[in-house]
């Protein structure tokens, strides 16, 4: 047995209970609600990756309803321009990435968030791990957990 | 009270204000900070009664922050509120000199708890 090469993944019930808590403490009572995939690419995206013993990615996708309301409702105020969407949605990806590396092997460095709208581009190397296909307000949210594909070293770590 | 909160987030800076306030902590004078540098050079202009601090932030980062507070003499009481509140990262701000370390999300009752636990307040 070599433990370098243990499969180690999210359980995509934790990821959505944590993220349901994210949601719960600073977007309102509005719960995230299972959906089939988004029809249309995500008005906007973030992601922040981990390095170190739990080699990885998060990724959030948004419409652009959605993400404005995201940034409404952490700022706590009706209107919100392009700068505090940026803010908010990278900040929300922090949370959300930050949540998920405690749940791996340490230890582990969390990056600053990468935001854009749009869609965001996975490197190569990185495989779907886990995919949650979300509804909030209505609108499509997606969250997605990439994990390092070391294959030439013996698989998913 | 003067406070501290070093955030590169906006965002969460109006967040952990708002929280304060829920927690029944408001009337406390409040500094802001963009990132760990920002946040060295205003604790040294504005002498804050608590550092609160997030962890991941550019230019300075919330852990070499308070090292660097520490090694230039600095007593000042400093928490995290982080993203990131695994043992392993709870361990290592503990080891640095942090009172405490709050996990996002977080609640107003984990900000009285822990505000309460320093005597500070």
């Amino acid at each position: 047995m070599n433990a370098l090469h243990t499969v180690t993944t999210p359980e995509a019930e934790d990821v959505l209970a944590m993220a349901g808590e994210v949601w719960a403490t600073f977007l309102g009572e509005e719960p995230l609600l299972p959906a089939g995939p988004a029809e249309q690419a995500p008005g906007w995206s973030a992601a922040v990756t981990v390095t170190g013993a739990w080699p990885g990615m998060v990724v959030i996708e948004l419409s652009t309803a959605a993400a404005h309301a995201v940034a409404t409702r952490m700022l706590g105020t009706p209107q919100a321009d392009e700068a505090d969407t940026t803010d908010a949605v990278g900040e929300l990806v922090n949370i959300v990435g930050g949540n998920v590396k405690s749940l791996m092997p340490e230890p582990s460095v969390l990056s600053l968030p990468v935001v854009t709208t749009g869609r965001i581009a996975v490197p190569t190397g990185q495989v779907e791990v886990v995919r949650l296909d979300l509804e909030w307000l209505g609108e499509p949210v997606a969250l997605r957990v990439h994990a390092h594909d070391d294959s030439t070293e013996g698989g998913i770590r | 009270m003067k406070i501290l909160i070093a955030d590169d987030s906006r965002v969460m800076r109006q967040i952990v204000l708002r929280t304060l306030r829920q927690a029944g902590h408001d009337g406390h004078e409040i500094v802001e900070a963009e990132n760990g540098l920002d946040a060295f050079e205003k604790i040294a202009a504005h002498h804050p009664d608590l550092v609160l601090s997030d962890w991941n932030m550019p230019e300075m980062n919330g852990i070499d922050l308070l090292d660097r507070l520490r090694a230039s003499g600095s007593t000042v009481p400093f928490g995290f509120v982080t993203s990131e509140g695994s043992p392993e990262m709870r361990q290592r701000a503990e080891a640095s000199g942090a009172l405490f370390l709050i996990a996002k999300p977080f609640t107003p009752e984990a900000f009285d708890e822990a505000l309460r636990a320093t005597g500070l307040v």
